[in-house]
């Protein structure tokens, strides 16, 4: 194999090397070893993807890295048909808020009939054909994500999907998020999860599954009412919900510790009073069926605000809050606080600061382009540090994703990788807090979790997941040569990164296997349930 | 600190890694070199378990105030009458479902607090549970559960993996944070599966190995304390356990989540906070009275509480159950014989140190004017004053404030329900 090796510049200047480039200075490591076109595409494929499929480190080194990167800072030029026949099968896609919600209602209906009916035994699933249709979608809606995830040739893309969906969060079981939350992740997060931060924040502001999510689609100004007397279903609430009472802080509160400033980025309680102040009105037309976001000026709070030193003055409706979110988007609080977070999940758990000024500068130059800033990111010394490589742990969707690509599985409808997801801790849009799933190793490496992971490597070598089949062929042949399948393991599978201590069990655990197609699959089981695989 | 991007290298805990050469760190020179835990004298490790009543239970048909008439005239369908009650001191009594627990009421190991709940009037089920198992009412973005939290700043009993357990499918909130807690389903399925007990011996050895030379940092001592767990476990020899002392617990989940925690509390292997739950308490439909929805639930409870009492025999004496729901029900029935969210509920504590016989708290009454919003039972305990006075009377937790933060535990309001 040709090993021509790749040099990536360490920049003296604050400037990023040149995009593309194959002839650059060599990024010296503290050993003085730079990093072999293989480690970087390993590297690379471990952080901007979900992991390699085999062969695919090979590719990405011939093709060069920073090529691929560039590629990849690009997904819609980046032709993604097979994963295009596989969306087809999901039935959910076809669905829009208004029919979820009507199936919904439905389900929900025939729920209160068995209660009515004396049924007590509360605790029985309901198999009528309503009720299975509804969690079906729900699995397929999580099920989906993964699939997504592992097949996807627009890898980054994918990533940077997962990561608003944490930075944005929404619990899907809280009431209307059941059916309002399928559409927030086609059409709120996704069309722009690679655009400009600005344009992603006052989307999700307007969302119905935000709006629901943390109340604001219920805060209206004090001693506001509707002009028409709304009916109890109209008022979307359950058990007998009352009139509308009064502002609520949540979404104010959440907007600016969370989505933006940060809880350290100089604002107080006054100021998220304002904020809620300014939000009043900003909701949602018949939320029960699915509806759209609706301001309704009765709701809202017409008097002066002051955000953040900023006047907003009375009388501009619904622009007050278009307005602040323009303010917050191009803040310097958020621009560090969402750049550190940007760091932390592709760099270290612990952000160096200067992938975080980095950061910062490509958001400022470019008006907070999500592409610019990762580009930064993706150029800047950092990403390359020897100690930055191997450094995270994957949180429970990248172990099961990057299983996945690792057997080339194809997965199809069937819920089981999502379940498997949702197992070892991180069940998809089901996080309860605005917080969303963290991304330090701590929250994920317990020693329960390890036994999980360990278990359903196992079981997916074997190919025993049932909806996710495995083509083992393309990793390694089936044969007892121990020495043979531990080197396509150790160079498909693990990058180069397999320790003597794990050829050595792995020689040692197949040494009496004498069936060629067990033992790959132990081998191969071992090694993704091993503690090399659980980094990236 | 600020870290020059020059700088490379990470000062701290984290591991430096060369690629292509060996991890530096070998915390174990050989295999099965686990030194067996040493048995804790169970008389000197006290235990809490936590039973979350998922839906808001229903206080007032839980504990019925008989003695009331308000409390009949609210509830024409659903009041449970006077003579089916289990009475208690006269103004109390318990629904008939529970009567299996008067003989701890009358030897002083049951007592119940009523009017106790969230500062937070919130009546969204998730926001309250969250907040009940955050242990921040009000405050959504704390990261971690006051249980957790407890563990984390209470290290003395730190040196088993089973220090704090949940049974069912996923840590829940209440135990997720940085302090090690494990979540087991099913106790006889803990550890690497295989077709056969040689294959999976065989399998959990293998990745035991590869863990113990390759893995380096968390990765390491949280595998290390994975097979650590499993090894204990089989010891433990979970598929043989009957309970004792014909301890019946009824089928289901429930039942089988306080089996576990039982056997694993006999089994001395430093379990000091358990977890469990149960649902099926959102009655706004066909509530039921003495019979009926409500009633099938508090049987399921009374059963499984009562068995858990027997299995465990004089252990009970280090014990104690501390039941919690995220708030209670209207006091008026609504239009489809059931109630709907209200504010304050009731809470059992039982076990050995249990200040017991009594119903605790302030009863406001049923009076509309002491009403919470004029529909609700108001909230006269803070629920963190009951979960305070049981980490500190029963675990010795000395700093609460770090449990619960924003909140001054003041021995003062604590309800009496540990013996001091």
């Amino acid at each position: 194999m040709k090993t021509r090796v790749l040099l990536l510049v360490a920049t003296v200047a604050a400037r990023p090397p040149v995009v593309g480039a194959q002839h650059a200075a060599p990024l010296q490591s503290p050993g003085g070893r730079a990093l072999t076109p293989r480690d970087s595409a390993v590297h690379t494929l471990n952080r901007l993807a979900y992991g390699p499929r085999p062969g695919e480190i090979e590719r990405v080194a011939r093709a060069g890295v920073l090529r691929w990167i560039d590629a990849q800072l690009t997904p819609d030029k980046i032709d993604d048909k097979d994963l295009a026949r596989r969306e087809r099968e999901f039935d959910v896609l076809k669905y829009d808020r208004g029919d979820l919600a009507t199936l919904y209602t439905e389900v929900q209906r025939a729920r209160q009939e068995r209660k009515r009916m004396g049924d007590t035994a509360a605790d029985k699933p309901d198999d009528s054909p309503i009720a299975v249709k509804g969690r079906r979608f729900a699995a397929q809606v999580q099920q989906l994500a993964v699939v997504r995830a592992a097949l996807s040739e627009r890898q980054l893309y994918e990533v940077m999907v997962d990561f608003w969906t944490n930075h944005f969060n929404v619990y899907v079981a809280k009431g209307a998020d059941r059916f309002l939350t399928p559409d927030y992740i086609e059409h709120t997060i996704r069309p722009h999860a690679m655009g400009r931060f600005e344009d992603l924040l006052i989307a999700t502001a307007q969302s119905p599954a935000m709006l629901f999510y943390l109340d604001n689609w219920e805060s209206v100004a004090p001693g506001a009412s509707p002009p028409f007397p709304l009916s109890a279903r109209r008022r979307g609430g359950q058990g007998g919900r009352t009139a509308p009472k009064g502002i609520n802080e949540n979404y104010a509160r959440e907007l600016l510790e969370l989505h933006t400033l940060g809880v350290d980025g100089g604002y107080d309680q006054h100021d998220v009073i304002e904020v809620a102040r300014i939000f009043t009105g900003w909701s949602i037309r018949r939320p029960q069926q699915g509806g759209d976001f609706e301001f309704h000026d009765w709701a809202h709070d017409t008097g002066d605000k002051q955000v953040l030193g900023v006047e907003f003055e009375r009388g501009h409706g619904m622009d007050e809050g278009i307005r602040l979110l323009k303010v917050l988007a191009n803040h310097p609080a958020t621009m560090h606080h969402v750049s550190r977070q940007l760091c932390q999940r592709f760099v270290n758990d612990d952000p160096p600061d200067g992938c975080v000024d980095d950061a910062v500068a490509a958001w400022q130059r470019t008006h907070g382009d999500i592409r610019e800033v990762l580009r930064a990111i993706f150029h800047g010394p950092d990403f390359w540090a020897a100690a930055n490589v191997r450094a995270k742990v994957k949180t429970p969707l990248e172990f099961v994703v990057s299983a996945a690509r690792a057997v080339a599985a194809d997965p199809d409808t069937t819920p089981r990788l999502a379940q498997m997801v949702a197992r070892l801790g991180e069940p998809l849009y089901l996080h309860v807090a605005p917080d969303g799933y963290p991304e330090r190793e701590d929250a994920w490496v317990n020693s329960g979790a390890l036994l999980d992971r360990m278990n359903a490597a196992v079981a997916l070598a074997a190919g025993r997941l049932p909806g996710a089949v495995v083509a083992l062929d393309s990793v390694a042949p089936d044969t007892v040569d121990v020495q043979h399948l531990i080197a396509a393991i150790d160079d498909g599978i693990l990058g180069g990164a397999m320790s003597e201590n794990t050829k050595r069990v792995i020689s040692s655990q197949l040494s009496d296997v004498t069936d060629p197609v067990q033992a790959r699959a132990l081998a191969i089981g071992l090694a993704i349930g091993g503690p090399e695989f659980q980094r990236q | 600190m600020t870290i020059s991007r020059r700088v490379f290298v990470k000062s701290g805990g984290v591991a430096l890694f060369s690629l292509g050469m060996d991890p530096l760190f070998l915390a174990r020179a050989a295999l099965g070199s686990y030194k067996p835990l040493p048995p804790v004298a169970a008389r000197c490790r006290p235990v809490l378990v936590c039973l979350f009543q998922r839906g808001a239970v229903d206080g007032l048909n839980m504990i019925v105030p008989h003695g009331d008439p308000l409390y009949y005239r609210e509830r024409p369908r659903i009041a449970v009458p006077g003579t089916d009650v289990v009475d208690l001191d006269g103004y109390f009594g318990l629904h008939p479902r529970l009567a299996a627990l008067k003989p701890l009421w009358d030897s002083k190991r049951l007592a119940a607090i009523h009017a106790i709940g969230s500062p937070d009037a919130t009546r969204s089920h998730f926001d309250a549970q969250d907040y009940m198992e955050s242990g921040t009412p009000g405050v959504k973005a704390t990261p971690d559960g006051w249980l957790n939290r407890y563990c984390q700043h209470d290290r003395e009993h730190e040196e088993t993996p089973f220090r704090a357990v949940a049974f069912g499918p996923e840590l829940p909130r209440i135990l997720a944070g940085t302090a090690p807690s494990l979540a087991i389903a099913d106790l006889q399925a803990f550890g690497l599966r295989a077709p056969q007990p040689a294959a999976r011996d065989r399998l959990t050895r293998a990745f035991e190995e590869l863990y113990a030379g390759s893995a380096t940092g968390l990765l390491s001592t949280s595998s290390q304390e994975a097979f650590q767990a499993v090894q204990t476990l089989q010891r433990v020899d979970p598929t043989r356990y009957q309970p004792a002392n014909g301890a019946d617990y009824p089928r289901g989940r429930l039942g089988k989540a306080m089996l576990q925690i039982a056997q694993l509390i006999k089994a001395d292997v430093g379990l000091q906070v358990a977890f469990a739950d149960v649902t099926g308490w959102d009655t706004h439909v066909n509530q039921g009275a003495s019979e009926g929805q409500l009633a099938a639930r508090l049987a399921e409870l009374g059963q499984t509480l009562t068995a858990f009492t027997q299995d465990l025999g004089d252990k009970l004496d280090d014990v104690v159950v501390l039941t919690m729901s995220e708030f209670g029900r209207t006091v008026r029935e609504n239009g489809n014989s059931g109630t709907d969210h209200g504010h304050a509920t009731a809470m059992l504590v039982l076990g050995g140190p249990v200040n017991g016989g009594r119903v605790l708290g302030r009863w406001p009454g049923l009076d509309p004017a002491n009403r919470f919003e004029g529909r609700d039972v108001a909230v006269t305990t803070d629920f963190r004053d009951l979960f305070a006075e049981v980490l500190a009377r029963h675990l010795g937790a000395t700093d609460l404030s770090t449990v619960f933060p924003g909140f001054t535990a003041d021995p003062t309001r604590f309800p009496g329900a540990i013996r001091a």
